[in-house]
């Protein structure tokens, strides 16, 4: 209630800054708008004086009877309109009043503004325009200038009726934006707060929003959606964590249980069993904090230049043992002289569990391929196996923590080899990928391959034959 | 060998006391980090086992106390934080060795040896002899009296370790972390199946001198290469 409250008034402040700041606008286009009528109405006055002087004057000029033809003509003027916004008059060179009936003394030639009382006290102002005869008479049109009189005195009324009515739609047509967008943002807010309460399988309601608001909407539903596999995911995981640990833990008991009833003899065989499963529960946790380790980049990472040829010939010598222990043999297809921008430690052991994976999770006498080949600017690491191979639905998720092929038995490896060896493939910004060899499972990862000295080299391979 | 053992934790601490004690080895127990310092005062041991989290001075404080005022007693510090970061941090202060809980007391035995005598041990790189038995780095050979068998980069680097260590125990991760300089635990029988390799290729030129020791590691015994 009390967020409501505050946003009302919120709504409130800002209507008022944007009625005021519509105002102010309208009346700086007010201003100029009466400077431009004002300009155009005082030169159409000018070409008018001119008009009408000259065609007075057209006949008269140079006549010897100038002042009085003049005289007649304004008589005549005077006769025949009786109201008129234009008054003629004659002054003779000495400045005295010839002809016309206005009081005012004699202006300079060419335009002027004159001042002459109207009729009544008050003072009006009159455009004139002075003509000097060829015998020294002046002859003198003004006009006047009610429009412009009319315009100057309608500009206050005007301005300030221009302000209110922009005022009051700038803060109306506010008033109504917000009102708009708070109810296109209620629903929002609601969802943000159930959602904040804990629901978050709560989503944004799309089907009444249109534009921007829909836009948005769908946005934070993506969102939304994307920190429930998160959540959902991390659940997933302590669930798992604990059912992988109930095993080890259930043999421990039963083992320790069995030890306290047997005699002496017998003791030792089943504490050293019991020792055993320790161990394996030490190593679960030990390959978790390492895969923390890894994921939260809380690795001292000692990152440099890495050539691959050496490294992997390492690995090879070090696992090829193992898998011939395992029946199989080790073979390296094609090893490329590349180098990538990676930590050793972390390279190995991702080589390392691929191919322990090949010797724990396949059955006996499965063979394992390593390979290491360059693809553009890239370098692609294969460990392939002639193995049963997984279901395609299954690769996603073999990758997860503690997921293992239906086909391994549980309590064989931690269940985080591949887990930490898609980390490891993350850390050094590159992807693991796994694909069906048809036989068998093949693991391919992709890192971006780094320009070296011996580069000249990456295209020659060779074959290498351990077993 | 005489160790101080600063630990904490008196379950641990038995543990470890008793385990030295077992294989020969005298103990002093120091339960928190001002004991410790007495203790040393009082007497300067072979080898200092140092727990790192301490109930008054953190052990990375006592750590620095014993640098700055006694040199270099060689210590094997200990903790229940056992990422590299923490390895990294407990060697850079100091510390000659790092191992992390939980353990097994032969692997701090044998690691305690390693660090005590690290100063006598045959410098890396050269040639070595055990006996008859003898490294030809050119080659790349194993020499035996008059035979000489080819061996892998691995089995190279295997057979040189435990012969800089003849006769000392060598656990399964001390190789991993001599040899293979790898930091995590692999889940295979790495070890085993590589040193089975070695061994079937000095048997070839009838020599053996490399026995199991269960569940612990491996010794290289010098008499068995006369």
């Amino acid at each position: 209630m009390g967020y409501f409250g505050a946003g009302r008034r919120r709504l409130g402040r800002l209507a008022i800054r944007s009625g005021i700041a519509f105002a102010l606008a309208m009346i700086a286009v007010g201003v100029i708008g009466f400077g431009i009528a004002d300009h155009w109405v005082s030169s159409r006055i000018d070409t008018s004086l001119q008009y009408h002087t000259s065609k007075y004057l057209s006949d008269v000029d140079r006549s010897p009877n100038e002042n009085a033809d003049v005289e007649a003509k304004i008589l005549e003027w005077q006769h025949r309109k009786v109201l008129s916004e234009r008054t003629y008059l004659l002054f003779d060179r000495t400045g005295r009043r010839l002809a016309g009936r206005l009081d005012i003394d004699p202006p300079p030639t060419g335009l002027s503004y004159v001042r002459f009382t109207g009729g009544g006290r008050h003072f009006e102002v009159g455009r004139a325009i002075a003509t000097r005869l060829a015998n020294g008479s002046l002859f003198v049109v003004v006009q006047h200038s009610e429009a412009a009189a009319t315009l100057h005195a309608l500009l206050p009324v005007v301005v300030l009726v221009i302000s209110l009515v922009s005022l009051l739609m700038g803060v109306s047509a506010t008033l109504l934006f917000a009102h708009l967008t708070a109810k296109r943002l209620a629903e929002t807010q609601e969802a943000a707060a159930a959602i904040a309460a804990g629901d978050l399988g709560r989503r944004i309601p799309t089907d009444r929003l249109d534009g921007m608001f829909a836009v948005q909407a769908e946005t934070l539903n993506q969102m939304l959606d994307r920190m429930e596999d998160l959540v959902r995911s991390q659940q997933l995981f302590s669930s798992n964590l604990a059912h992988d640990l109930r095993t080890p833990l259930t043999r421990l008991r039963s083992l320790l249980t069995q030890a306290s009833r047997e005699e002496q003899p017998a003791v030792a065989p089943l504490l050293e069993r019991a020792n055993r499963e320790c161990a394996f529960i030490i190593s679960i946790f030990d390959a978790l904090l390492r895969l923390a380790e890894i994921e939260t980049g809380q690795h001292p990472s000692a990152m440099r230049s890495l050539p691959l040829r050496t490294l992997v010939e390492d690995v090879a010598e070090t696992m090829e043992p193992v898998i011939v222990d395992h029946g199989g043999s080790l073979t390296v297809d094609r090893l490329d002289d590349v180098a990538i921008s990676g930590d050793p430690d972390l390279i190995n052991q991702l080589l390392i569990n691929l191919l322990e994976n090949v010797a724990t999770h396949t059955p006996a006498g499965t063979s394992a391929t390593l390979s290491v080949e360059r693809d553009e600017g890239m370098v692609v690491i294969t460990v392939g196996d002639d193995g049963p191979g997984l279901a395609k639905a299954d690769f996603a998720r073999v990758i997860q923590p503690f997921e293992r092929g239906r086909a391994a038995p549980l309590g064989n490896g931690s269940g985080l080899g591949l887990a930490i060896a898609s980390a490891i493939a993350r850390f050094h910004r590159g992807s693991l990928d796994l694909e069906d060899a048809g036989p068998g499972l093949r693991v391919r990862v992709t890192l971006a391959a780094i320009d070296t000295a011996g580069d000249a080299k990456s295209q020659s391979s060779t074959a290498l034959v351990l077993a | 060998m005489h160790i101080l053992v600063v630990e904490d934790d008196p379950v641990i601490a038995d543990h470890i006391v008793s385990g030295l004690s077992f294989l020969g080895h005298g103990a002093t127990l120091a339960r928190t980090g001002s004991e410790a310092v007495d203790a040393l005062t009082y007497r300067t041991p072979d080898a200092v086992v140092l727990d790192r989290m301490l109930p008054d001075i953190d052990g990375m404080s006592v750590m620095r106390h014993i640098r700055s005022d006694h040199g270099t007693i060689p210590v094997l510090m200990l903790s229940a934080l056992g990422s590299v970061k923490h390895r990294i941090e407990g060697l850079q202060i100091g510390a000659d060795d790092y191992l992390a809980k939980p353990f097994d007391v032969d692997e701090l035995a044998a690691r305690l040896h390693a660090i005590v005598r690290r100063g006598a041990a045959r410098p890396e790189g050269a040639g070595l002899e055990v006996g008859m038995l003898r490294l030809d780095p050119s080659s790349h050979r194993a020499v035996y009296r008059e035979g000489s068998a080819v061996l892998n980069r691995k089995q190279y680097s295997l057979l040189a370790h435990l012969m800089r260590n003849a006769d000392r125990l060598v656990t399964r991760s001390m190789l991993l972390e001599c040899v293979w300089s790898y930091s995590f635990s692999p889940t295979t029988n790495i070890i085993e199946s590589n040193m089975s390799r070695l061994r079937t290729t000095l048997q070839e030129i009838a020599c053996d001198p490399i026995e199991t020791q269960r569940g612990a590691g491996y010794v290289l015994r010098s008499q068995r290469c006369a």
